[in-house]
């Protein structure tokens, strides 16, 4: 078992369409460098500047906000779910 | 060569239309069955409404209250159409649309109340909108403006309105939305939508978070997928709009305690459905807005005078406030490069630039208040060129 990174549509054309991706577990931080790591492009997405999130985009683990958590540094364990949320404008 | 008049019955001035049809009493429907034996007792003008009122949180009470209360849609597309379609039909009484676009045909497919004959008539979606409305539900008073939302003008039409509604297409009217609401004190409903997914939340200056506590900026151009890029399916856009209707629903009858408190994230395609939390998000995002009362798209800090339209390959110019056009000298103008046609909404002219290969095609869409939308042309420096050249500076 591992942590379920869920991929929205606007990033998907960087994941081959992926919706979601493993990751082991550890922290919100070792998650999204893996991410970037793996997926060309997807660091310019999510990151401002290393260690700062851009401010369009939000990260949940199980609902909740990192945020409100430890921010990157919130722990996540095996079977949680972490969903990026990117403000969209479709309407 | 005159586009057809189909605004015959629009007898306001030329950018804002008023449809105020007198009340239809449940009497006068004629041939309606409106003597229903399980009509909740009291008014019987509110005959149609019986099985919202039956819903006991809203009862006849609530369904006063919705007579009474005055709504402002910001943008009447996918989201708009679901939204006033679904609230004339709820009983809002007082229902104001503003839109600045017209219909096309890649807009039937998701935009509930618009129809094949209204791009035939090159209707302003706000006028195209109110008439199927005042069709729908005579009752209530419908108020059509053709016109862009700035900061310039928001207030004045979001100012004595119970709530404001979300039915935008960019971020920069929903942040313009969000600084209105703050300023006036009034509750706003966010709500987008891209491809299978959605995202939405109730927002009430003072005692929720506000969309900036949220997403404090907008992704830079070009950075993400538009609905023009990645889609959009009529089932995601019906759902969002359903959602901020029934929590409008709820605003307006005064059932606070029933409404939604996250933010609701969803993708139907997935089957994932979310409420994420965000009450706290008040006290942790330091944000510009709502904590720090810095206004900067009301201000007209942020913002710009043109805006490139969700990935249409299209610009739109918005002059200073106050401008009045004149179709007929733009049109014999314009006849020396293309074949102008106008109503008394809106004047196209489809524009040949060059010879051969490097012939390059622009549709322009101007407006009465000079506002112009500028399809074939993604930069917005080309676009005001263009305008300058072919309008006006």
């Amino acid at each position: 078992m591992a942590v379920n990174v869920r991929i929205p549509t606007p990033l998907r054309g960087l994941t081959n369409g992926a919706d979601v991706v493993p990751a082991p577990a550890g922290t919100i931080d070792a998650v999204l460098k893996q991410l970037c790591g793996q997926f060309v492009g997807m660091e310019k997405r999510l990151f401002k500047q290393p260690g700062e999130l851009n401010r369009f985009v939000n990260i949940y683990v199980n609902e909740e906000d990192i945020r409100f958590l430890q921010n990157l540094d919130t722990p996540i364990k095996d079977g949680d779910d972490v969903s990026i949320v990117p403000a969209i404008a479709g309407g | 060569m005159t586009l057809p008049e189909t605004a015959a019955k629009i007898s306001a001035d030329e950018s804002a239309s008023v449809a105020e049809t007198p009340g239809v009493s449940a009497a006068s429907l004629g041939g309606l069955d409106t003597a229903d034996p399980s009509s909740p007792p009291g008014d019987p003008s509110l005959a149609r409404y019986n099985r919202q009122m039956l819903f006991a949180p809203i009862g006849v009470q609530g369904q006063k209250k919705l007579r009474k209360a005055r709504v402002l849609l910001v943008g009447c597309g996918a989201l708009g159409t679901v939204l006033a379609n679904t609230l004339v039909r709820a009983g809002v009484g007082h229902f104001t649309i503003i839109d600045r676009d017209f219909i096309e045909l890649n807009n039937l497919q998701r935009q509930v109340l618009f129809d094949q004959r209204d791009i035939t008539d090159q209707l302003p979606k706000a006028i195209a909108a109110e008439r199927k409305l005042s069709k729908i539900n005579s009752e209530v008073k419908i108020e059509a403006i053709v016109g862009d939302v700035n900061h310039h003008n928001i207030l004045q039409y979001a100012r004595e309105k119970d709530l404001l509604l979300d039915g935008t297409d960019n971020f920069e009217t929903r942040f313009l939305l969000n600084d209105a609401a703050i300023e006036l004190n009034i509750p706003w409903i966010y709500g987008a939508c891209l491809s299978a997914m959605g995202l939405a939340m109730v927002i009430r200056p003072g005692l929720t978070p506000c969309l900036r506590c949220i997403f404090e900026t907008s992704p830079p151009p070009g950075m993400n997928p538009t609905c023009d890029t990645a889609g959009v399916l009529g089932p995601t856009v019906n759902l969002v709009a359903s959602w901020q209707a029934l929590e409008a629903i709820k605003l307006l009858t005064g059932n606070f305690a029933a409404l939604n408190r996250g933010l609701f994230s969803f993708d139907l395609w997935d089957n994932r459905f979310q409420q994420l939390q965000v009450a706290r998000a008040r006290e942790i995002a330091d944000c510009p807005a709502c904590k720090h009362h810095r206004l900067e798209y009301l201000s007209g800090k942020f913002g710009s005078s043109t805006t490139t339209l969700c990935g249409r390959n299209a610009i739109q110019i918005s002059p200073p406030p106050g401008q009045q056009v004149d179709f007929e000298h733009i049109a014999t103008a314009l006849q020396a490069v293309g074949q102008p046609g106008y109503n008394r909404f809106m004047l196209k002219c489809v524009i040949a630039e060059g010879h051969g290969a490097t012939q390059k095609e622009y549709e322009l869409t101007l407006f009465r208040d000079g506002r112009a939308i500028i399809k074939g042309v993604s930069d917005a420096a080309a676009a005001k060129a263009l305008y300058a050249k072919y309008v006006g500076s």
